[in-house]
This record gives structure tokens, C-alpha cells and sequence, in this order.
């Protein structure tokens, strides 16, 4: 019996900790995919400290709970000395007020918070997810607090009155010893929960602002890397090492013992704590001159930052989106003034359209020059003259495979997607006009179609290939692949090279019906603010080392000669990254349809998700 | 300066911060785009993605809260009569891993799970069959489990602690069996803290969009991925709100429910 609950427990904790050992054990691996691992390396350790958006999210996430908290607790300790004073109905009126955010859905929360602050004409920003911080950690104080009153002994509060102490001196010297277990809990409950968070955050965070969390969500859709592994397993060594500490502090009985372990638990954490600080607050310092730039993250190596820097003097501020649709608002409303963005060509037409971009002078990009003249020509699609936008990176989707079960060949059109022998080893985008296009692209329509029985056709064709499908993901299918979990993945042509390095058996393949291209592409928005600087940015991108150094970062088609040059020899690798014009002409981009097409696309895809 | 207004900053931050979002949202729910009112963005719940999503949504929270429970009594149990049942240990095993950001341990799952993963190089490897769960509603009631346990067992384990080890001994001299222990003193006097642990699993569970998104392979879609998609991606606050409303008529439900059975909060999670 005995021996039968230990193993209980130890299964539960295996349970509990498990997955957080995987994490750590990734945290050292050589290479960027989760499911292979190849060699011992702590390089992500190093990358993780010359990240300035790491290091920025780590301040905002570290500044936003000791705040959140500190000020949580103030309040809410406060509170709690009133609350005693009332009456009970009174009391148990507000302990329901209290409960409520507390019990209520974290995305209620965060919604109606977001709504609140915008219809209050408040713009999301640091500001209001502190707020909200603040919001939801208050409850916890109260909770933590509020039963230590309640254990007050007896009378001794009007004891020390009558002893002749001020009512100050009489709570500070005989409430708050008493309560101080209470407030301490409370302040680290806040703490943990504001660090934890990230619904809430989701939701009321302002445009570029970014904690640990928001910044491991928005990686998780473009392929998480091992540095935020790296990052979280500093931070729970951090927080292991403090508990551990005072777990022994708390068990022992030997006051000296007590002392010490606090003291230097407490000199631990405030060392750390202004380490991060000081050095985050570094990484983000700024002064001079300035450029701002918008991009998808995760787009730029890192050093390349740093370097532009220390070329031109110009500070960069960096703020990163997910989705083009996240960053429209926000170029839109002006609600964050940019220098230059990077965004896909569907999203820079629209904005043409609507007249939110600056035509770009060519004098400050001299290096336009080696920009290769088809992509330009390319580009023209959605900017004609290109007068408003020069193309960051090139893309195409393709089908990858696996050749040591699915012979080389085989796989040659879309419609190999739907044949049965393949079901539960492919894997689909999971981006309604991508998916879609894959479709429509099949049943030999246009990609742009707005004719309503083709969209419902091209529904129905994915509906029915649903149970072939292992998974819908967009780029953790190249993990998927590699890690054997399926055969067959649709991605884009800067996936492949990365991949069949890991795995040399995949065969890549851009369907004989044609596919999807895209360029992203760096543009000005019409309200900025340092246009030299923004100049200076684009005409960097262009050099030809900075694109060679990007593309070894991206391993994205950057149509830069430089890069062309550097893979001329390999034909294998130029049709991947530069395909031959008879498959380019087949290929089509995504175009903006305009928002009476676009609801009827979501209707439809609604109904192909449900 | 009376004590009780020492209450007034936390009372104005309530009303601010709790109390007039809810209004708005209650506002945009049972209105429309051009702010005229209407029943549809609650009635749209009756549409069948919708219906479907938050039918599933409730089954997946339902099996998970029963799971967590079966874990955690159990486990309540063998921590009150161990010596590892001191509560700054308990706090300690089940607070520690919040510390790991909750997206990547729900995310090491994907790679646990994973088809060729290391669970199943490990089943296979003992001659078991693999198992083949990520992508599968089974994922996610595993993720949902794994993220709120510690909420069913921190709670149980505080009230099993404060029931009175006399009684219990009381019940052996009289003659009780371990069983009628369990379920005539053990289970009854524990019904606070169950009671809060079931809506502090229920409600997350029910209202997830994370974990369905991680571990659901993009198949999967709860009400709570349907919400967020309606804020984010379509931009359809009206919707958002009402689809919301409705979801919250169960989260009241289940704080009813909880309020009528731990009357006095024995049942805290601290």
C-alpha cells in the first residue's frame, strides 16, 4: 500500500514536470526543430542575450508584475481594513464583487477590458495592461489577505489604544506583524499570476508591446525558437533556486540558519532582478536619432540590427506583428507613428489604396541596384512603378515530401492531397486564403476568384479531404515532417532548404496547376516621422551582406543578387528559392478582394472549421 | 478618516475595472454594428458551428474536471497522511511549474504526443502499442488536465487538512471500514474545497482557446477559439460579446453551484 502511493506521486509529479524538463532538455539543442536533436550547444543561450526583443519583453513582463503587484497589494491591504469595518452584508456583497474576476473566464476578462479602455478612447498600450494586471491581481490579495484579519486575537488592536499607541502606531506595530504572512502570499500569488499571464495580456496589450508570453504565442504560429526555450529555463532555475532557499529557511530551527538563507535569498532576487533590469534597460536605451521600424517577427537577424546601428548612429525601436490584419489598425489610426513596415503585397495595396503610404526617394536608396530585376517586376503586381515598396523576401507554397515513402515523383499536383493513401500523413496550412488557395487552385480556378460557387466548391473539396489531413498548421509543419509525423506538408519554398538539411530525403514540388507567391516587402508609412532614417533602413536591407546574412538567418528567397550569386552552383537549391519563369507564370498572388468578398470567404471558411 | 474608506480604491477599481467592462460587454452583445438592439448575437449560439463548438467545449471541460477530480483526491489523500503534506511543500510542487511559461509546457506536450514522439519511441520500445492522440479532442483534455490540476488539488488538500483527525478516529473506534471512512467522513467534509477545485477547473476548461489551438492541430474549435477569432481576426465585437454572454450563463452557473457548497470559502486555494 505504502509503496503503491509513492508511485502515485511520483507518476503525478513525473506528470507535472515532465514537460518542463523536455523544454529545458530543447533549451541546449543544436538545432532550431523541436523534433530533432542534434548535438549539445548552449548558442541559444547567447542569442537569447543580444536580443533586444527578448530582452524588452523580459523587462515589460518583470515591470508589469512587480508593479502590478506591489500596487495589488497596496490596494488591496488597504481594502481589507476597511472591509472588516462594515457591516457583514455589506462585506459579503463586495467578497461576490471580489470573486467575480477571480471565477470569470480569463478571456472575459481580457475582452471586456480591451473594449472598455477603447470605448473610453484609451489607447492599448503598456499602461493598460498594467491596468489590467492590476485588475485581475487584486481578488488574490484580497483572498490572501482578508483570513488573516479574520484570525486577528482578540482585541489587541484597542489593547495597544489604550496602552496609549496612536491608531498608526498601533496597526503598524500590532495589525501588520500579524497580517504579514498574508500580504506577503498575496504579493507573490500577483506576481506569479501576472507572470504567468497571457490571456489577458493578449487581449489589452498595445501595439510593440510584448511580454514573455505574448512573445512565445506569436512564435508558436511562425515556428517557436529554442531561445525562448532558454529564456523560461533561466527564469524557473531562478524562481527553483529562491524556493528551495526559503523552503529551508521556513524548516529550519536554527535562527542564524533563517537569517542567512533570507538574507541571501533576498540578495539573490534584488541582484537578479537589477541585473535584468539594468541590462534589459540597455538593450531598449535609446538617444539620437531614431528609426522605427514594423515588421512580421522574427523577420531580421538580430545582429543585423546592431549593426545598422553602429553603421549609422540611428537607434532602431523594433515592434513586430503576427498577421498583416494586426498591423492595418495600427498604421491606419496612427495609434504608433512608424518609419518604415514590412508587410505582405496584399497589405501594402490596401494601404496604397487608401493613401497610407509615402512614395519612396529612390536618392536614398542607391543599393536599390542590386535587387534582382524580376522580383522587382514581380512586385509591380500590387505596386506599380514600384514607387511605394521594395521586396524583402520571396515566397512560394509547394508540396514537401518525404521520399523514403513516398517514391520522388509522385507527388505533382494538389489534387495528390486528396487521395487516399495518403491519409493522416499530410499536413495543411491552417490560413483561410492559403488553404483555400491550395483548393481553388486544384479544381483549377483562380486563387483571387469572388465567384460564390467556386469559393462554396473549393469549401467542399477541403471539407472532404478533412479526415486525410494529420494536421492543419502553418510553419510547425516543417517539425511535423522532420520529426516523422507526417509525409506529406504544404509550406512555403523558405522552409525547404532549412529542412532537407536536417533531412536530405525531401523532395519538394511546386504543383503543375500553379501555386501561391508572395512578396513582403519594406514600405513608409505616409505619417512618418524620420524619413532619412527610414531610408537609410530599406537602403541597408539592400546591401549585399546584409541580405546574404539575412538568408542564412531566414533561409527565405531574399531576391537580392548577392544571394543569387551565393547559390547559383546548386540547381537544386535555385529552384526552390528562384524557380524558373514557365512554373513563376503559373503562380498567382494573393490579392485584396475587398470586404463584402472577404465576409464571404470567412462564412465559408467558418463552415469548413466547424 | 473613517477605516472604511480606506475600502474606497479598491471599490473604485472594482467598478471600473470589473463592473463596467461586464456592462459593455452585456452592451455590444445585445446590440449591432450601428448600435440598434438585437437578440441575434445570442442567438446565433443556436447556429450550428457555434451550437457544435460550445457542445464540445462543454464535453471536453466536463471529462477533464471528472479527470482532475480522480487524479486529485487521491493524491489529496496520500499528501495529508505523508510528511511531504507540509503546506509550503505543497505550494511549492504545484505553484513551481507556473514558472515555465503555461503556452510552452502546453506546447511541450505537441512534442511529447508527437506521432514519432518520445512517449511513443518509449511505448513502442516496451512493446506497447503507440499511442496516437495529439490532433485528437484527447490531446486537449489531456492539456486542459495537465494545465489546471494543481486548482483541483490545492484546494481538496486544504480542507482535507482542516477536518478534525478525532472525528476520523471517532469513526475507526466505532467500528467503520476505510471505505466508509472515505465516503461518509472524507468525502462529505471535503465538499467546499471540491466544489471550488470543479469550478476553478470547469471554467478555464470550458473557455480555453490556447490549448485547443496547440494541441488541437487546427481541427478542433471551442467556443472559446470562435470568441477570440471573432475579436481578432473578424473584427466582430457584437458577435464576440454575445457568443461571450452566452458562455457566461455557465460560468454562473458553476459560481451558484459553488457559493451554495462552500459557503464560508474553506474551500480557497491558498
Amino acid at each position: 500500500m505504502k509503496n503503491l502511493k509513492t508511485l502515485y506521486l511520483i507518476l503525478i509529479l513525473a506528470f507535472l514536470y515532465v514537460p518542463i524538463l523536455a523544454l529545458m532538455i530543447l533549451s541546449f539543442n543544436e538545432s532550431k526543430s523541436m523534433a530533432v536533436w542534434s548535438g549539445f550547444s548552449t548558442k541559444w543561450y547567447e542569442e537569447m542575450f543580444s536580443n533586444t526583443l527578448i530582452m524588452e519583453a523580459v523587462w515589460n513582463t518583470f515591470t508589469i508584475a512587480l508593479i502590478s503587484a506591489a500596487v495589488a497589494t497596496i490596494i488591496g491591504t488597504a481594502a481589507c481594513i476597511g472591509i472588516q469595518a462594515m457591516r457583514k452584508k455589506t462585506e459579503n456583497a463586495i467578497m461576490a464583487l471580489n470573486n467575480i474576476p477571480l471565477l470569470n473566464a480569463d478571456i472575459v476578462t481580457g475582452i471586456s477590458l480591451m473594449m472598455t479602455f477603447l470605448v473610453f478612447g484609451i489607447s492599448l498600450s503598456y499602461g493598460t495592461v498594467l491596468l489590467s494586471h492590476i485588475t485581475f491581481c487584486l481578488p488574490y490579495v484580497i483572498l490572501s489577505v482578508m483570513p488573516k484579519f479574520k484570525q486577528l486575537t482578540g482585541n489587541t488592536y484597542e489593547a495597544a489604544l489604550d496602552l496609549g499607541a496612536t491608531p498608526w502606531q498601533a496597526f503598524y506595530k500590532v495589525i501588520i506583524p500579524e497580517i504579514k504572512p498574508g500580504i506577503m502570499s498575496g504579493f507573490l500569488l500577483s506576481f506569479t499570476m501576472s507572470v504567468d499571464d497571457f490571456v489577458i495580456t493578449h487581449f489589452t496589450r498595445g501595439a510593440g508591446i510584448n511580454t514573455i508570453s505574448t512573445m512565445i504565442y506569436s512564435q508558436v504560429k511562425v515556428g517557436i525558437r529554442p531561445t525562448l526555450f532558454a529564456l523560461s529555463t533561466i527564469i524557473f532555475v531562478v524562481v527553483l533556486i529562491v524556493l528551495v532557499a526559503s523552503n529551508m529557511a521556513g524548516n529550519s530551527t536554527n535562527p542564524k540558519v533563517q537569517k542567512g538563507v533570507t538574507a541571501f535569498t533576498t540578495g539573490f532576487v534584488v541582484v537578479l532582478l537589477a541585473g535584468t533590469l539594468v541590462f534589459s534597460g540597455i538593450a531598449g536605451g535609446s538617444g539620437g536619432k531614431e528609426v522605427h521600424v514594423y515588421s512580421y517577427g522574427d523577420y531580421i537577424d538580430p545582429a543585423l540590427i546592431e549593426e545598422f546601428e553602429e553603421e549609422t548612429g540611428i537607434t532602431v525601436v523594433m515592434d513586430t506583428f503576427d498577421t498583416a490584419e494586426e498591423m492595418y489598425p495600427v498604421v491606419k489610426n496612427e495609434s504608433v507613428t512608424y518609419d518604415v513596415i514590412c508587410t505582405s503585397d496584399y497589405m501594402l495595396e490596401k494601404l496604397m489604396e487608401e493613401d497610407l503610404l509615402a512614395e519612396l526617394d529612390y536618392s536614398g536608396i542607391p543599393n536599390i541596384d542590386n535587387m534582382d530585376k524580376r522580383y522587382l517586376e514581380l512586385a509591380e503586381g500590387f505596386d506599380p512603378g514600384n514607387k511605394y515598396a521594395v521586396p524583402h523576401t520571396w515566397g512560394s507554397l509547394g508540396i514537401l515530401y518525404n521520399t523514403k515513402v513516398i517514391p520522388e515523383g509522385e507527388i505533382t499536383s494538389w489534387n495528390d492531397l486528396w487521395k487516399d493513401k495518403y491519409k493522416g500523413r499530410i499536413v495543411m496550412p491552417d490560413s483561410m486564403r492559403d488553404t483555400m488557395a491550395i483548393a481553388l487552385k486544384a479544381k483549377g480556378y483562380s486563387l483571387n476568384t469572388t465567384k460564390e460557387a467556386e469559393i462554396a466548391e473549393a469549401i467542399d473539396y477541403l471539407i472532404q479531404q478533412k479526415p486525410l489531413v494529420y494536421k492543419y498548421a502553418n510553419d510547425s509543419a516543417r517539425d511535423l515532417i522532420l520529426g516523422g509525423a507526417c509525409d506529406i506538408a504544404v509550406v512555403w519554398n523558405g522552409e525547404v532548404l532549412y529542412t532537407q538539411e536536417e533531412n536530405p530525403d525531401l523532395a519538394y514540388v511546386i504543383p503543375k496547376e500553379g501555386s501561391e507567391h508572395f512578396t513582403d516587402a519594406w514600405a513608409m508609412p505616409a505619417a512618418a516621422k524620420h524619413k532619412d532614417a527610414g531610408l537609410a533602413w530599406i537602403n541597408f536591407m539592400l546591401e549585399k551582406q546584409t541580405a546574404e546574412v539575412n538568408f542564412d538567418y531566414l533561409t527565405y528567397s531574399i531576391p537580392n543578387v548577392a544571394v543569387i550569386e551565393m547559390n547559383k552552383d546548386n540547381p537544386a537549391n535555385m529552384g526552390v528559392l528562384f524557380p524558373p519563369d514557365a512554373v513563376l507564370t503559373k503562380c498567382e498572388a494573393l490579392k485584396n478582394l475587398g470586404s463584402e468578398v472577404d465576409d464571404m470567404y470567412t462564412e465559408y471558411w467558418k463552415k469548413f472549421k466547424s | 478618516m473613517s477605516r472604511k474608506s480606506l475600502a474606497s480604491p479598491f471599490l473604485l477599481w472594482i467598478a471600473c475595472g470589473t463592473v463596467i467592462p461586464l456592462a459593455v460587454i452585456a452592451f455590444y452583445g445585445f446590440t449591432d454594428r450601428s448600435g440598434t438592439f438585437t437578440w441575434d448575437n445570442i442567438l446565433a449560439i443556436f447556429s450550428p458551428e457555434h451550437a457544435q463548438a460550445l457542445g464540445l467545449s462543454l464535453l471536453l471541460a466536463a471529462i477533464s474536471t471528472v479527470i482532475c477530480f480522480l487524479l486529485a483526491f487521491p493524491l489529496a489523500l496520500i499528501l495529508k497522511d505523508s510528511k511531504l503534506g507540509q503546506k509550503g511543500f505543497m505550494i511549492f510542487i504545484f505553484i513551481l511549474p507556473m514558472w515555465m511559461n503555461f503556452l510552452l509546457r502546453t506546447m511541450a506536450w505537441q512534442v511529447l504526443l508527437e506521432k514519432s514522439g518520445p512517449i511513443n519511441a518509449i511505448l513502442t520500445g516496451i512493446g506497447l502499442p503507440a499511442m496516437e492522440i495529439i490532433n485528437t479532442p484527447a490531446a486537449i483534455v489531456l492539456g486542459m488536465v495537465y494545465d489546471f490540476l494543481p486548482f483541483m488539488v490545492l484546494p481538496i488538500y486544504n480542507t482535507l487538512v482542516k477536518i478534525d483527525p478525532h472525528v476520523i478516529e471517532a469513526a475507526y473506534d466505532l467500528g467503520a471500514t476505510k471505505k466508509r471512512v472515505l465516503f461518509d467522513i472524507l468525502l462529505p467534509l471535503s465538499v467546499p474545497g471540491i466544489a471550488s477545485g470543479v469550478t476553478m477547473v470547469f471554467v478555464p476548461a470550458l473557455t480555453t482557446f490556447v490549448i485547443s489551438n496547440m494541441l488541437g492541430g487546427g481541427k478542433i474549435h471551442l467556443i472559446g477559439n470562435i470568441i477570440e477569432q471573432e475579436f481578432t481576426t473578424s473584427a466582430n465585437w457584437n458577435l464576440g460579446s454575445g457568443l461571450s454572454l452566452v458562455m457566461m450563463i455557465f460560468i454562473v452557473l458553476s459560481m451558484a453551484a459553488l457559493s451554495k457548497l462552500d459557503k464560508d470559502g474553506e474551500g480557497s486555494l491558498l
